[in-house]
């Protein structure tokens, strides 16, 4: 038992797909000795009952992200509402004054004649 | 995962202070965030024990596979043998990932446990003998599992987190599979019934003992710490309350008796009141002196020597096809 292999194992991040039109959502990870074995164990690991439409497995070595000192500055300010459709807040009832004032003049038009 | 490297310039005890001003505020903890070697210890602890005892508890069941008494119920009980090893994988995932700056790996985990450093749940070292049993493990021990799992979805260690709704979602699975054997039992025969009540009987003391002692018992505990850390948010007797309001009653409602005649719940104090087991054997259970721990402690040793030209196997072509 001790002989074992031990760092032969690599941990791959397990990703798969609900139907056609969802993401690709992350689901855990696992340790494999390749890619195929990796994507066979997703299987029996993560989609016993979920359904699912498509997987993949990607070598977590592979992936580069922030470290958990950068990971802070992802939190946006809050002054960007531009960005949002909260910041058009005022549009609809806009929409509806001119509406109103248009049909209230129609209306006065109708009346005058 | 790659990051770049980091520039920390803060002492121990600052990055300590900001560690549980983060836990105050109720953020999670991932895996290559600072952490103090406590929290590391503590949580690969719990988390070891919790994943190793997942595949433990897949041996008493197991026993049950060749037996079970229809089609449907020999699928159910696969299914749910097949989910606790995954729970298994899952886990000793969370686990690896907090031991690698330790430099300890699954392998590591496997040797502990066949030496015994490595405790596994206190149910999972009892007998299983009848038909009865299998019904009772999936209702009332995967019952109290859950209710210790429910409680741990909020732990201030994010990957523990996302592992536990993983687990939890299956387990109520569990729970049911367990419910319907022990219905089916509970409206048959008298001898069906008288089946059922001897394994009522029979876990009822290592139900008590599933949640661990109370904290005013002589037995040290890391409980405080872990409520410090958020890692947990109640207490042993706490869960243990909860697990008597809502599998008391029902055991009643099926016409069966627990094997203490004091249990009953007191109004004023909001409590339970009942016969405490016997701590002092609970020690020397978890200790792998429990009725089948070696048995099963065998099987496990078994079953990873008998699999290891599957690994060898892998590891050969592996290379090749990696």
């Amino acid at each position: 038992m001790g002989t074992e292999a031990k760092k032969d194992f690599d941990i791959y991040e397990v990703f798969s797909q609900k139907n056609v039109t969802s993401s690709f959502v992350h689901q855990f990870s696992l340790l494999a000795p390749n890619k195929e074995v990796a994507l066979t164990m997703a299987r029996e690991n993560f989609l016993r009952r979920e359904p699912c439409f498509n997987l993949w497995v990607v070598k977590r070595d592979d992936i580069y992200g922030l470290s958990p000192e950068e990971r802070p500055f992802l939190e946006r300010l809050d002054n960007k509402s531009y960005r949002e459709t909260k910041g058009y807040g005022d549009l609809q009832a806009r929409w509806r004054q001119h509406k109103e004032r248009y049909e209230e003049q129609q209306q006065k038009a109708k009346s005058g004649s | 995962m790659q990051t770049r490297m980091e520039h920390s310039e803060l002492t121990e005890n600052e990055k300590m202070e900001a560690f549980l001003a983060r836990i105050d505020r109720g953020e999670k903890i991932e895996a290559d965030d600072w952490m103090p070697a406590d929290y590391r210890n503590q949580l690969i602890k719990l988390i070891s024990m919790h994943g190793i005892s997942e595949i433990m508890g897949a041996l008493p069941e197991k026993e049950w596979v060749p037996k079970a008494p229809t089609l449907r119920r020999k699928l159910a009980i696969m299914a749910k043998v097949q989910d606790e090893m995954g729970h298994g994988q899952l886990l000793l995932r969370v686990a690896e990932d907090l031991m690698a700056p330790l430099g300890k790996t699954r392998e590591d985990l496997m040797q502990d446990l066949f030496t015994g450093r490595l405790k596994f749940h206190n149910v999972f070292h009892m007998e299983a003998p009848t038909w009865a049993d299998a019904g009772v493990i999936g209702w009332l021990v995967d019952g109290a599992a859950i209710i210790t799992q429910t409680m741990s979805l909020d732990t201030s260690y994010a990957p523990y987190a996302r592992a536990l709704h993983r687990i939890c979602a299956e387990e109520k699975f569990h729970a049911q599979h367990g419910e319907s054997i022990v219905l089916e039992l509970a409206e048959g025969t008298e001898a069906q019934r008288q089946m059922l009540q001897e394994s009522i009987t029979r876990w009822w003391p290592s139900l008590l003992m599933f949640f661990g002692p109370p904290e005013n018992g002589t037995i040290t505990s890391n409980q405080s710490a872990n409520m410090r850390y958020k890692i947990r948010s109640q207490t042993n007797e706490e869960l243990r309350q909860a697990f008597l309001t809502k599998y008391v009653p029902r055991i009643f409602h099926l016409g069966f008796t627990l094997p203490d005649e004091t249990i009953h719940f007191d109004e004023a104090s909001g409590q339970w009141i009942y016969q405490q087991p016997d701590w002092e054997a609970f020690k020397l259970i978890v200790k792998g002196q429990g009725p089948r721990s070696a048995h099963r402690l065998s099987l496990r040793e078994t079953s990873y020597e008998d699999t290891k030209w599957v690994r060898d196997a892998i590891m050969s072509f592996g290379r090749q096809a990696g």
